[in-house]
């Protein structure tokens, strides 16, 4: 059966049984190659699909996944789906949209069609360890790793929805473990691109190596209140840890502190902050949602002040208001909303302004996932990196901790660069932020 | 779940592909999850995950693939394909499976097969959020879940082993919010096991509530923390948390092999302060990081990994066993099919002392006493870890003052295990899910209440 005959099966499977109903078919492919001592130490291939159907009976709600896909297990999925939503409350706002668009990306600009051999990308993978293995006092290369991704979506629904989306995803990474005396220190970075010929070898064992070696000193400088500057890498994290205050669903839920904040101002007036789906430089890139909903430019912060929070129907229909094409959901999960593609908008200040002075700028925080909760907005991460002064680098810093409160980091913004920056996985664009004041321990 | 017959003529082709060992991971797995949200159902969603894991190894090399396909033609084009670099003169298959039968030490009663219970959950989550709002009038909102899997693996592999197990895992959680209007802080109590929804009985809706919301009245009413170096005294059950990251992870012989922790040459040595002894046990009935045998189909076992400070032992699978020459311990686990195995933690936890906690407490000038941890991570090349406190006191004069808000500890493996001074005699474990090379697998950690002299503490004071 073809994906589009396995979709007919279920949707009127649930149809005939009087509800409503979409269905999600991931599919992917993948390689990964990981290298050790010169030679490959790990081969893997895989191909995988799974099913995720979301079905709606008399106002009640329920979801089912199956990575079976005979005729039987489909039948299966609906049953399981139908029952689920029997033991759920009634839930006015959640509906199936009358959605009978048909949507598709472009392969062309999504997956690219390469032509390249495993051969090639074996030798990009023992080509990098070897490299970065030969650099002086690097013991070896522990995490390494070459991998090439074709990920699909098919979104299916009762009222005539056909949705694909394909796209491929390349990238590499590796860290160097170096030692010297009793001193030893871990780091290392990545690239992402959608073809395998853009991906640079050399490049990211001499940033992998530089990183390493300059960190290796490090020692905790005085506990005190610093201003702090995160890296691209950090400063994306940073910001993805505390998403919820964008999210419609946990304001329905209760639980977003910036609820009733929207047209408040909750930020720093130079701070504008807007998710870009339709940027097709990063790999956020969405076309439509989990609900096959159009997706566009949303301005979340303006100037400081909350525009929006994101929403499916569901959350929009809550609201009185419509969805923003933000709706969420795998295959084994049900309704939620999700940021696609964050971008900060470039300040004013040149980088020497905001490269003046004293401050620390962190290349590394640990415990990101549990050193923090996005309700409170409270956080407190280990931390490593550089302290600066006038641009001049003055120590390699380790073993020190950073705690706050992000949402009040958000008023103690001192400067925003005028360059921005993708993280290396291409999921956010952002310039260098300078918050004044933070806690450090050390 | 495979036929035998298809698996026997798999595992054939990958040794006639020249490869010294070929397995076969069958899993199908079924799963449900109720969610609540204050006193209503907000969701319950279920299914089914099959698939087949294929591994090859050459030497210390391993290959692996997955798919979920089950047809003896797929498979093994799979393994022509992974091989295609590696073929060497074809091996010849000199075994016959003989089905060893496994000894169940955690049969399951009330299984997802039996029946998914969705009402008594539903009820046992629904009693736990009146419990909680009972508590205080603060709470605002209560977030509830179960989550039963009854998980199947079978195992195929070229030294003519062929055997199964059945594991059935259920979890149970409450999260309380509490408002003073200006500010909210969260609060949570979670159980589990390998067991089914017997777990009811060993399990308390009053106390799930009360727990929670005491815990989001303490953090809504904290100050902030202190911060630098001090001493701090860890609470027990979650607290083993600090061993799991400063130590567990750096014994793991995926790390040791490759010479990426700081003890990889430290066997037989003196790693930890004399007051410490160390265990990983899988064997321990009905507990949520236990299981019959690995995910090589080896019989699990209690590994004593520290001795009165001395490191005895290292988690070593398959090919850890083979890179590093230490025997195997039947530590070798995955989170499913889509993961090649390797060395990981089970039931992990510091061996009881005999102090107590007003002995530790009153031993201190000014610290911490942090009575319940969150999650933490590490780097093993380095040993530097960190782990997040969610319920702290501030300690002054040998006294409890006040609670603190979240703060991170953090330190090196080899620093923080001479430091423990202190092991009390309150012994108890608790789950957590642990996330590592071979995807998240279900881990106990534990401890009773212990003192670290001195660790750095990020506060926001």
């Amino acid at each position: 059966m073809t994906i589009s005959d396995q979709a007919n099966q279920v949707i009127d499977l649930v149809k005939a049984a009087g509800a409503s109903g979409d269905l999600i078919i991931d599919q992917g492919e993948s390689v990964s190659l990981k290298a050790r001592d010169g030679e490959l130490e790990e081969y893997k291939v895989s191909s995988s699909q799974i099913f995720g159907l979301r079905v709606i009976k008399d106002g009640k709600v329920g979801t089912a996944h199956s990575e079976a896909a005979d005729s039987d297990a489909l039948s299966s999925l609906v049953e399981q789906a139908l029952t689920n939503a029997s033991f759920t409350a009634i839930e006015v706002h959640e509906n199936i949209l009358a959605n009978e668009a048909s949507l598709k990306t472009d392969d062309s600009v999504l997956c690219p069609v390469e032509n390249v051999s495993i051969d090639e990308k074996v030798n990009f993978a023992l080509q990098m360890e070897s490299d970065l293995a030969a650099r002086d006092r690097v013991k070896n290369v522990p995490y390494n790793g070459v991998q090439d991704n074709t990920n699909q979506r098919h979104i299916f629904s009762s009222a005539g929805l056909s949705a694909y989306s394909k796209s491929r995803m390349c990238a590499a990474y590796a860290y160097a473990l170096v030692e010297q005396g009793d001193k030893n220190a871990m780091e290392g970075i990545g690239q992402a691109s959608r073809l395998f010929a853009d991906l640079n070898a050399n490049d990211i064992v001499d940033r992998a190596y530089t990183q390493t070696i300059d960190i290796l000193d490090g020692s905790p400088v005085p506990s005190g209140h610093y201003d702090v500057i995160f890296d691209e890498e950090v400063q994306a994290s940073l910001f993805g840890v505390f998403t919820l205050m964008f999210s419609g669903k946990s304001a329905k839920d209760g639980v977003n502190p910036m609820r009733e904040k929207l047209g408040e101002s909750i930020a720093d007036t130079r701070l504008n902050i807007t998710d870009k789906p339709l940027s097709v430089d990063g790999f956020g890139y969405q076309l439509f949602d989990a609900e096959g909903t159009a997706t566009q430019s949303t301005p979340l912060i303006v100037d400081g002040t909350l525009n929006t929070l994101i929403h499916n129907s569901a959350t929009a229909s809550f609201f009185d208001m419509k969805t923003t094409g933000h709706a969420a959901r795998g295959p084994k999960s049900t309704l939620g909303v999700g940021l696609h593609q964050l971008e900060i908008a470039a300040g004013s200040s040149s980088q020497a302004d905001l490269f003046s002075g004293k401050y620390l700028m962190l290349t590394d925080l640990t415990g990101m996932h549990s050193g923090a909760n996005a309700i409170s907005g409270d956080f407190s991460f280990g931390a490593s990196g550089f302290l600066y002064e006038d641009g001049q680098r003055l120590q390699p810093v380790r073993g020190i901790t950073v705690a706050g409160n992000f949402y009040d980091m958000l008023n103690k913004i001192a400067l925003i660069g005028d360059k921005q920056f993708w993280n290396w996985e291409k999921s956010a664009l952002m310039p260098h932020i300078r918050f004044a004041d933070m806690a450090v321990s050390g | 779940m495979l036929n035998h017959q298809t698996a026997q003529s798999v595992i054939d082709h990958g040794i006639s592909l020249g490869a010294d060992f070929a397995e076969l991971f069958v899993e199908r797995s079924q799963t449900n999850t109720i969610s609540t949200l204050s006193n209503q159902v907000q969701s319950v969603e279920s299914g089914i995950d099959f698939g087949i894991g294929l591994r090859l190894v050459y030497g210390t090399k391993v290959l692996y693939g997955y798919t979920n396909k089950p047809e003896g033609d797929e498979l093994k084009r799979i393994l022509s394909e992974l091989a295609a670099k590696d073929l060497r003169d074809p091996g010849v298959s000199a075994f016959n499976f003989d089905y060893r039968q496994i000894t169940d030490l955690h049969p399951a009663v009330r299984t997802l097969t039996n029946d998914s219970e969705v009402e008594s959950k539903v009820a046992y989550l629904l009693a736990a959020d009146v419990a909680a709002r009972a508590a205080s009038n603060m709470i605002s909102q209560t977030r509830g879940s179960c989550r039963q899997k009854e998980q199947h693996v079978e195992l195929f592999n070229s030294e003519g082993l062929h055997t199964g197990d059945t594991r059935n895992y259920i979890r149970t959680s409450l999260t309380s919010i509490a408002s003073d209007g200006s500010e909210q802080a969260t609060g949570s109590w979670n159980d589990g096991g390998l067991m089914g929804w017997e777990l009811e009985h060993d399990i308390s809706a009053e106390k799930t509530g009360t727990e929670a919301t005491r815990q989001a009245l303490v953090n809504l009413g904290a100050k902030p923390c202190p911060s630098g170096r001090m001493p701090v005294v860890i609470g027990n059950g979650f607290g083993g948390v600090i061993f799991h990251e400063a130590c567990g992870h750096l014994l793991e012989t995926t790390s040791v092999a490759k010479k990426a922790s700081v003890f990889h040459d430290q066997m037989g040595q003196m790693i930890a302060n004399t007051a410490v002894s160390a265990v990983d046990d899988g064997t321990m009935t009905k507990q949520w990081g236990s299981i019959n045998i690995d995910d090589e189909g080896l019989d699990t076992q209690r590994t004593q990994l520290i001795k009165d400070g001395k490191l005895t032992s290292f988690l070593v699978d398959k090919i850890g066993a083979e890179q590093t020459g230490f025997e195997r311990t039947g530590s070798g686990r995955r989170e499913s099919y889509k993961y090649a195995p390797a060395s990981r933690m089970r039931n992990t936890f510091i061996e009881p002392g005999d102090a107590n906690l007003d002995e530790m407490i009153s031993s201190i000038d000014k610290g911490i006493y942090a009575s319940h941890m969150g999650g933490g991570s590490v780097q093993p090349g380095t040993g530097e870890f960190n782990f997040a406190v969610t319920e702290g006191y501030f300690v002054e004069d040998g006294k409890v003052k006040y609670p603190v808000k979240a703060a991170t500890l953090i330190s090196t493996g080899p620093a923080v295990l001479k430091e423990i001074s202190m092991v009390g005699n309150d012994f108890s474990l608790a789950c957590g899910m642990c996330g590592s090379v071979s995807g998240a697998v279900p881990t106990s950690v534990g401890q009773a209440t212990l003192k670290v002299d001195d660790i750095l503490v990020g506060g926001n004071a």
